[in-house]
């Protein structure tokens, strides 16, 4: 690892539909949240980090134009990191790497989306490669569905079992959104309501989906120095790990998902973490479907491949668990894409110094916060510690 | 600077149109990027890219797209979205975080099959109050060639000259789209498309992809015994609402003090020996000039003038052709800095200056009327 990096602060917007706000108010929403608790002002700011899903999904090109009064980085570097659905991880990353250079002291990542003014769904279509491709693998659901197929079958994995694990998800990731005052779904749901709900592409069901949300993220990342001068609880990041591998759906194994497993163990191998189940107290896994959340506990090393139902319905990964994945609601409660990833990050951060409120996981020490995206291609993880 | 970044190899593919396709044409470069520096794939820690969504790329999520055929297979890589310079800074800080040693930093662009320039432009207005009016980047740069003309008695003749210039340069540059001798008056002469902007005075819409190795200073004398370091780089983004800001004073004497401080450059007019600028329309050299402290305000006029800008004068600016001659939209900036690494090492064949070129600086520019700029300086 290079110069210690640490986030001193996070901002997010209250997620949802928001129709009371225009797009830049939504970011600068996030924006002055990160600059009242941390009482900085835009002045301090050496640099800004901007990112937001594609320009279709936006309605705008190139966004960091757009906003770049929301987020206060008029007369300021900037970049402009956008991988799809890691998007969030990824502004991260990069104000980490800003950072742990020494070009920059202090650094806002930004990321955004209003999803309810776009379409989600007719986006991701146009992320599919347009000869071949495109004709079958139309939004989200199809692919992950069909990689949802893929493990069940691979370890014969009982189909009454998996989606019994999946309702459980649903269940504790909506109860767990009622603790969190920014997530988008607070909606109490029971396991024959998951079960019941109507098919979205099968065996994904409407309760195992995430919402549409309208939504923005703002964090801060110091560098040691300024954590000393400014006297801010930091979250320090202790391992970054990224992955990425073929575009064409199908080329590469999404079960024994090496995106996945390579991404964690680089974040791993840096945080110095041997088991992870063990070691971490809390992870914020990218969860859009709750089947897929169950293939990562298995990538990431929670449990042995094809394990996670069982251990899903043991509550392991559950608020008072072996290791709480999640406890803000997640993913499946609050999607606003661009920032979703971030908003794992800032999840993270929250709860490794103690100030995640009524979601709070108890002293936890070690987190780790994940994002996926491209055509279930990229994997980015985060870890953050309370100790450098 | 922490820890020093050299760049050891670049390729480029550019120009009008190719026969490959998107796939074929990222990965000759991303071959011939490293048969170059006599390295493998294997031998490349992480790779940035830079490219824009839909409009500059035909995709969403343009490095879903191109994943692999960049050698990033596998790998730690990320990418920045509509200015090639910024992957190219992003490379340079994997390195210097110490987390790396090797970095391939490639940009993408495929011109031929993009729409028109301002059709891709025109997405960067809001859609409730600028794009109803069809401001684009032409448009936005003929209001701010109107103003510059009038504030500092800036000709016609003057900012045609560029066009002269660097169409001329672009006769050396087999990467070059746009190239010929034309005099001033077929400059001024060429189609009014925005008016006081005419046709040869507005870039074209061209291939780009372009490709540079970074690698640490412990591991450069691997790969090269003549490395081109990375002294310093600095951008600066503009408000958004072109009526909120200042034409004349835009960003970029803000891109380039952050890049001369940590440069250790201090008069630039003296310690630059060249400069690649990006001028996607042709009076923008000599207001960029201006900004980066060649000559003082107004002056840019004066300076083409005296002949000190040509391949062969006392600063050298775009020798290449610049983006007059070959506009990748994104990967102009990066295009920019390849070129001046190729005058660095003197491998710039015929378009290589006579004068020796120990320091050089990059530009690169996006959005309306210099909105966001980036500059880097290069140097032995």
């Amino acid at each position: 690892m290079g110069r210690p990096v640490a986030i001193i602060g996070v901002g997010q917007t209250y997620h949802g539909r928001r129709m009371d706000v225009s797009y830049p108010e939504l970011v600068r929403e996030a924006v002055m949240a990160v600059f009242k608790e941390t009482g900085l002002a835009p002045d301090d700011i050496d640099g800004v980090v901007s990112g937001t899903m594609p320009s279709m999904m936006e309605g705008i090109a190139l966004t960091h134009f757009y906003f770049a009064d929301a987020m206060q980085a008029a007369g300021k570097p900037i970049m402009k990191t956008e991988t799809c659905g890691s998007t969030g991880v990824s502004i991260a990353h990069t104000a980490y790497y800003w950072v742990a250079s020494g070009v920059a002291d202090l650094v806002l990542a930004v990321g955004h989306e209003k999803m309810n003014e776009g379409n989600s769904q007719a986006t991701m279509t146009t992320v599919a490669e347009p000869f071949y491709q495109r004709y079958f693998i139309s939004g989200a659901p199809g692919v992950f569905s069909m990689q949802s197929q893929m493990w069940t079958a691979r370890y014969g994995i009982p189909e009454e079992k998996t989606r019994d694990a999946a309702a459980f998800i649903s269940v504790t990731h909506h109860d767990d959104a009622f603790d969190n005052p920014y997530a988008h779904i607070k909606m109490k749901v029971s396991m024959d309501d998951v079960k019941n709900a109507r098919i979205i592409t099968y065996p994904v069901r409407l309760l195992d989906v995430c919402p549409n949300s309208d939504g923005a993220c703002a964090v801060i990342f110091a560098s040691e120095k300024m954590v000393k001068k400014l006297k801010l609880k930091p979250a320090w990041v202790k391992g970054v790990g990224y992955r990425g591998e073929e575009y064409f759906f199908g080329d590469s194994d999404k079960v024994v998902w090496e995106a996945a497993i390579q991404a964690a163990k680089q974040a791993y191998d840096q945080a110095g973490i041997k088991n992870p189940r063990k070691e971490l107290d809390v992870a914020e896994v990218y969860n859009p479907f709750t089947f897929q959340e169950m293939l990562f506990y298995e990538c990431f090393g929670f449990c042995e491949l094809g394990e996670s139902p069982d251990l899903v319905l043991k509550g392991t990964f559950t608020r008072k668990g072996e290791l709480p994945c999640d406890p803000s609601g997640g993913v499946l409660c609050t999607n606003p894409i661009g920032a979703t990833g971030l908003i794992r990050v800032a999840e993270a951060a929250l709860q490794v110094t103690g100030k995640a409120g009524a979601h709070q996981v108890p002293g936890a020490k070690l987190a780790l916060a994940h994002a996926m995206g491209g055509v279930d291609q990229f994997n980015g993880i985060m870890i953050l510690g309370s100790e450098l | 600077m922490a820890r020093r970044v050299a760049m050891v190899a670049v390729a480029q593919n550019a120009g009008i149109e190719t026969k490959d396709n998107f796939y074929d044409q990222a990965y000759r470069v991303t071959k011939e990027v490293l048969d170059k520096a006599g390295m493998t794939r294997d031998d490349i820690e992480t790779v940035v890219s830079a490219s824009s969504d839909v409009f500059h790329g035909g995709i969403s999520c343009a490095n879903s797209y191109y994943w692999e055929t960049t050698g990033a297979f596998l790998k730690n890589a990320s990418r920045q979205d509509g200015e090639s310079l910024f992957a190219l800074f992003y490379g340079a800080m994997r390195i210097m975080s110490g987390h790396y040693d090797t970095a391939l930093v490639i940009s993408l662009c495929k011109g031929s099959e993009n729409p028109p320039n301002d059709t891709c432009t025109l997405m960067y207005s809001d859609p409730f109050y600028l794009r109803n009016v069809g401001l684009t980047e032409t448009l936005a740069a003929a209001f701010q060639m109107r103003l510059y003309m009038e504030k500092y008695k800036i000709t016609e003749e003057q900012c045609a000259r560029v066009a002269v210039k660097n169409l001329r340069n672009a006769l050396g540059n087999p990467y070059a789209h746009r190239k010929g001798r034309y005099t001033v008056e077929d400059i001024i002469r060429s189609e009014r498309i925005a008016d006081p902007l005419t046709a040869m005075q507005c870039a074209p819409k061209s291939e780009g992809m372009v490709a540079a190795i970074l690698v640490s200073e412990e591991k450069a004398k691997k790969y090269t015994n003549r490395p081109v370091w990375i002294k310093g780089f600095g951008s600066s983004l503009d408000s958004y609402s072109i009526g909120d800001r200042d034409l004349l004073k835009g960003q970029l004497s803000n891109a380039a003090r952050r890049a001369y401080k940590m440069a250790g450059i201090k008069n630039p007019a003296e310690e630059i020996d060249l400069a690649e600028i990006s001028e996607p329309y042709a009076f923008q050299e000599l207001m960029w000039c201006e900004d980066l402290g060649f000559c003082k305000k107004g002056q840019g006029g004066k300076m083409i003038e005296s002949g000190m800008t040509e391949r062969n004068g006392a600063l050298p600016i775009n020798p290449s052709g610049g983006v007059l001659s070959n506009n990748p939209y994104v990967s102009r900036g990066l295009q920019r800095a390849v070129e001046a690494y190729l005058q660095i090492r003197g491998e710039a064949g015929e378009r290589q200056v006579s004068k020796k070129v120990k320091t050089a600086l990059a530009h690169g520019v996006h959005g309306f009327a210099g909105q966001c700029h980036a500059v880097v300086i290069l140097g032995r």
